[in-house]
């Protein structure tokens, strides 16, 4: 009998996961049309693309997938007040409320569009927020080895496959936060991005973070899909700071309640 | 077995359930997102500015008192693909604002969910659940 039970429940675990490996990779994808079904072009990512997430809210990974923090990031955390997650409160200290650039990758996770453009040398990545961008280098070059820290740090890519762009990223400085929950980074920060054209309308990306300063283990996040949007043109998204000053009287602290100044 | 299978079903049905509720919006905690409201008022300003634009509008309470709201939306980018443009709204127009209003009682929402809408009097409808 207890094996009977072990083998019910193991395939129950068994259906369950392919129930979710299918939901997971088949309910994004667009079949429908005869331009999803026309094969993807191999080796190039150009077009407008937008992540099929919620809104904004996102961190790298979900709270519940988060490696320990070390002391290091344990003291950042603990002075960070987030929006969102399960520590938000109200009228937080987010950097992106005074417009402070939310950085890579916290910059994947929103649900604005942008645009990759290929060129033999270089992926430029062009977002509508921040109105930022990044240069992805194809050209064979190595990580530099003593990258000034920056926002959006610095990336090489490669090809594995005809299908999926597999990105490496170093040199970010150490003032973004890893999503709308809080979660800190180092300036070690090393990213790994596989962007997998998984058929012309979709990307399957997958995103690892490396940080032994601030984590005990690598953030795996969850696998999230992205959509070509053809027609589509990226406007501009920056966080303006008058304007962002005049919201922040008039609308963000009295929503938190503080007087209408 | 005939309970085995109804354990199995159930465990089955219980997981889809949690994790549709899982992709549902995860709020900020300014607003109460639970409770979304429809308010009707006089536009007096309409701010069309990054990153959020902004619909101010007087509405009229019980006994004829008057109450200005504040209104937080998305950005141009995001309206401008839903066919916003910035002439959209106007001062005078009299509009239903679908909102979820601030925890603080203040009279403020934000009207940028997928769900948020604006219904003119004469019917036409500005919607955001574009991205």
């Amino acid at each position: 009998m207890p094996t009977r039970s072990a083998s019910l429940i193991f395939g129950s675990a068994v259906v369950l996961a392919s129930v979710f490996a299918t939901s997971a990779r088949s309910a994004p994808q667009d079949k429908n049309t005869k331009e999803a079904q026309a094969p993807a072009p191999k080796r190039e990512i150009t077009g407008v693309w937008l992540y099929q997430g919620s809104g904004g809210q996102e961190s790298t990974a979900p709270e519940k997938d988060m490696p320990p923090m070390t002391p290091w990031a344990q003291a950042r955390f603990a002075a960070e007040k987030p929006g969102y997650g399960s520590r938000a409160v109200p009228d937080g200290n987010d950097p992106i409320l005074q417009c402070d650039p939310g950085g890579f990758p916290r910059i994947m996770f929103f649900p604005t569009p942008f645009e990759f453009v290929q060129t033999p040398a270089r992926i430029m990545q062009f977002f509508e927020r921040e109105h930022a961008w990044r240069p992805i280098w194809i050209d064979g070059r190595a990580l530099p080895k003593d990258p000034d820290p920056t926002w959006y740090g610095y990336a090489v890519g490669h090809w594995e496959g005809d299908y999926t762009l597999v990105v490496e990223s170093i040199g970010f400085n150490d003032k973004t936060w890893l999503g709308a929950s809080g979660y800190p980074h180092s300036e070690d920060m090393r990213v790994t991005e596989r962007y997998q054209r998984v058929d012309r309308n979709t990307i399957a990306y997958n995103i690892r973070v490396d940080d032994p300063k601030a984590y005990a283990k690598p953030i795996i996040g969850p696998e999230r899909f992205m959509k070509l949007r053809p027609g589509v043109e990226i406007g501009e998204l920056p966080c303006v700071w008058s304007e962002e000053n005049s919201f922040t009287k008039r609308i963000r602290e009295p929503a938190v309640g503080k007087p209408n100044r | 077995m005939k309970s085995k299978l109804l354990l199995f079903c159930t465990l089955i049905v219980t997981v889809l359930v949690f994790c549709a509720s899982m992709q549902a919006h995860h709020g900020n905690a300014a607003y109460d997102e639970q409770h979304p409201i429809t308010i009707n008022g006089n536009v007096t300003e309409f701010v069309w500015s990054n990153p959020h634009c902004q619909i101010y509008l007087d509405v009229k309470g019980e006994k004829g008192s008057v109450v200005s709201w504040s209104v937080e939306s998305q950005s141009p980018g995001i309206l401008r693909r839903n066919s916003w443009t910035r002439d959209s709204i106007k001062p005078g127009d009299h509009i239903a604002v679908t909102l979820v209003p601030a925890k603080s009682g203040a009279p403020v929402g934000f009207s940028g969910e997928k769900s948020g809408k604006i219904v003119f009097d004469d019917g036409h409808v500005l919607k955001m659940d574009l991205r």
